[in-house]
């Protein structure tokens, strides 16, 4: 537990690091705007990342979230465009739809066996085709028609500054957050991704759980594509492609390893948040676009370096005591 | 525990929208329209900036920093503008994702540039963004793809016209009558949708008789539309004209139709000018394309900010965007040598 409150520490002290940095060289980084435009930016990102590593924990990974994420808001604006749907039945309708993604990625990850990996990049091209399937077109010529529902657009509102999509992203942070460690979902997710043969051994339906953390993301991405056209009130094709990966790297920033098992919530909040200062603080300094990319690229790979690393001699430590305790009991039993 | 997880999901959407509905929520046009009516009066005599003596940031946004229009305008743009010592020009790359895009924006308007000129990669999905820049008093000059919103200026390049040009110029080349290909860009983007509608309206009004056989996107690529072309050339025995949605795809259906010794009946159309395509079309390979003068389309974006900057001139003080068209030039082995060497990108 220690050891686990002591990563956390370094994980936000690296990000205090970063913003002192950035707010050092520019003048205005600290501002209150630029605060919360900062905190905009990672809560869309943060909300599916926020699924994805459950996903992450239990050994999987999930390639469809940003065309989940396109799909569904495909499907609002067509349902909005075409048959002026209320807003609220439009969010009820986004999350199933988000849900119903999920489902079929589970579905194909657990009960087809296709590895994750596989799977997901499968279904992120399905998805992708479905945008274009369901996008608005006139005279066979696609358009992308704004949305004027006020109560859609509400969602990429603020109040006080602090913008909805933010409030949203906190709130289900900490109900992930709470699942993960007080409940037995989250045990069986841990376990799962920890060694899936002996969870299997002790009673756990991995396969089941593998299936519930795709439903959640899938969910999730609901949930972020309400907030996505309702910051920007028109749906393109586009929407949402590479967003898995930048939701990727935040995940694993924040702590979880592709071998499962490790990681949670709150390190993903900062993963998510250390992403967006990272993209706005690189953007203060007006570098060629290629630069821009390098420098992210670097940090990124040295976080996830330095993870690894921390990681590794955390776990020698860890059997180090472990042997120590064995020789103590052992010594004990000869005397 | 699913109870306990749905229960938890609820309470976290039940705050979100309890809070949606208290009426507090304001949306960012909301936050803009508040914030011009506490600066109406500044409305009624518009106050620039010293454009030639004080500190001057002038950013320029393109859908993608890779392309070779958008590095042709970022030319044009720095080349008039690094005449003055104290303006700083900055591009920044779009990614051509309008999340980014409204990102990027959001930042601009966070750092006070005096004026921003954007490629808008989706004309709606940028409005509100534009919206917020102009109620901060940063004018917004839209390059070649509009935001759907009033703003200070749009400089506008060929994109329906282009599309109209290259249907009038097959359709009399061909006599009224023949079989043609499309490859169109990638599916939505709203230049290739225009050039696209540009042509069939042109074709289906003047030359019923010439016949669309297929249209495959080439996603503005030239290996995909290498690829489109020869799949093209084996489907179809008979093809009189290609229609390209940009000169780098036109150049890959060359290549393609050249493999397959075809160069003498069919004609390849492309659209932007770009100097490659020109040297295809000096070579025989590529029968014309739409040229735009791009260099000249990015200083003309930078001089309409430099008079928004100097007059004060936004969007409060305008009803509808003005638009400044640039001139199509269609090139064919004819004309080449009007395109001198300066002009070329």
């Amino acid at each position: 537990m220690r050891q686990e409150n002591m990563r956390r520490i370094i994980s936000v002290a690296s990000l205090f690091l970063m913003m002192m940095v950035f707010g050092l060289t520019s003048s205005s980084f600290f501002s209150m705007n630029n605060m919360m435009s900062i905190l905009r930016e990672c809560s869309i990102n943060g909300i599916i990342a926020i699924g994805v590593a459950f996903v992450i924990i239990t050994a999987g990974i999930d390639l469809s979230t940003g065309a989940i994420v396109g799909f569904t808001s495909m499907m609002c604006a067509n349902l909005l465009y075409y048959y002026q749907l209320p807003a609220t039945l439009i969010f009820v309708i986004a999350i199933a739809i988000g849900t119903f993604c999920g489902v079929l990625n589970g579905y194909v990850v657990t009960r087809l066996r296709v590895p994750a990996f596989i799977a997901t990049l499968s279904t992120q091209y399905l998805f992708r085709s479905l945008v274009f399937a369901f996008a608005i077109r006139e005279g066979g010529v696609i358009t992308n028609k704004k949305i004027t529902d006020p109560g859609v657009l509400i969602m990429g509102g603020s109040i006080d500054g602090i913008y909805l999509v933010t409030i949203a992203f906190v709130v289900l942070a900490i109900v992930g957050q709470i699942i993960l460690k007080k409940t037995k979902l989250g045990t069986y997710i841990y376990a799962t991704g920890s060694n899936q043969k002996s969870a299997e051994l002790s009673g756990i339906n991995a396969g089941k759980v593998k299936w519930i953390v795709f439903i959640i993301t899938g969910f999730l991405c609901g949930i972020a594509a309400i907030f996505e056209i309702g910051r920007i009130g028109s749906v393109t094709t586009d929407l949402g492609t590479g967003l898995e990966f930048e939701v990727i790297a935040a995940v694993v920033i924040g702590g979880c390893a592709f071998s499962g098992g490790r990681g949670d919530i709150f390190g993903t909040f900062i993963g998510a948040i250390f992403m967006a200062v990272l993209q706005n603080g690189i953007l203060k300094y007006n570098l060629p676009t290629a630069a821009q990319l390098v420098i992210k690229g670097i940090v990124i790979v040295v976080m996830i370096i330095f993870d690894s690393v921390y990681n590794n001699i955390m776990q020698k430590r860890i059997l180090q005591k472990a042997r120590e305790l064995d020789e103590a009991a052992q010594a004990e039993e000869v005397a | 525990m699913k109870k306990k997880f749905l229960a938890l999901a609820m309470m976290g959407i039940m705050a979100v929208t309890m809070m949606t509905g208290c009426g507090a929520v304001q949306t960012d046009s909301q936050v803009a329209a508040s914030a011009s009516d506490s600066t109406a009066e500044a409305v009624e005599a518009a106050a620039g900036k010293d454009f030639y003596t004080e500190d001057i940031k002038i950013a320029f946004l393109p859908n993608v920093i890779g392309d070779s229009c958008a590095a042709a305008w970022a030319d044009g743009m720095k080349a008039y503008l690094d005449t003055f010592s104290n303006v700083t020009f900055d591009v920044y790359d779009g990614e051509a994702s309008v999340d980014t895009e409204v990102q990027i924006m959001d930042e601009l308007i966070n750092q006070s540039y005096d004026a921003i000129i954007l490629q808008a990669t989706d004309a709606a999905g940028l409005a509100a963004s534009v919206d917020k820049a102009e109620a901060a008093g940063i004018p917004v000059i839209t390059c070649n793809l509009d935001a759907d919103t009033t703003h200070t200026a749009l400089v506008a390049g060929v994109d329906t016209e282009a599309g109209e040009a290259m249907a009038n110029s097959i359709g009399e080349s061909l006599g009224g009558e023949g079989k043609v290909v499309i490859i169109s860009a990638t599916p939505g983007a709203t230049k290739g949708e225009n050039i696209d509608a540009g042509f069939k309206a042109v074709l289906s009004e003047k030359y019923p008789n010439i016949e669309i056989l297929d249209e495959q996107s080439g996603e503005w690529l030239t290996e995909n539309a290498n690829t489109v072309m020869n799949d093209f050339l084996t489907k179809y025995p008979e093809i009189d004209a290609v229609m390209c949605h940009n000169d780098a795809m036109a150049e890959g259906a060359a290549e393609a139709v050249k493999a397959a010794g075809r160069l003498e009946q069919v004609q390849i159309w492309g659209c932007d000018g770009e100097s490659k395509m020109l040297d295809y079309i000096e070579e025989g390979l590529c029968t014309g394309t739409i040229y735009t003068n791009c260099q000249s389309q990015g200083a003309s974006c930078a001089q309409m900010a430099v008079f928004a900057i100097e007059s004060g001139i936004t969007a409060k003080n305008l009803t509808s965007t003005p638009v400044v068209k640039m001139a199509p030039v269609i090139v064919t082995k004819d004309n080449l040598s009007d395109i001198t060497e300066d002009m070329r990108w």
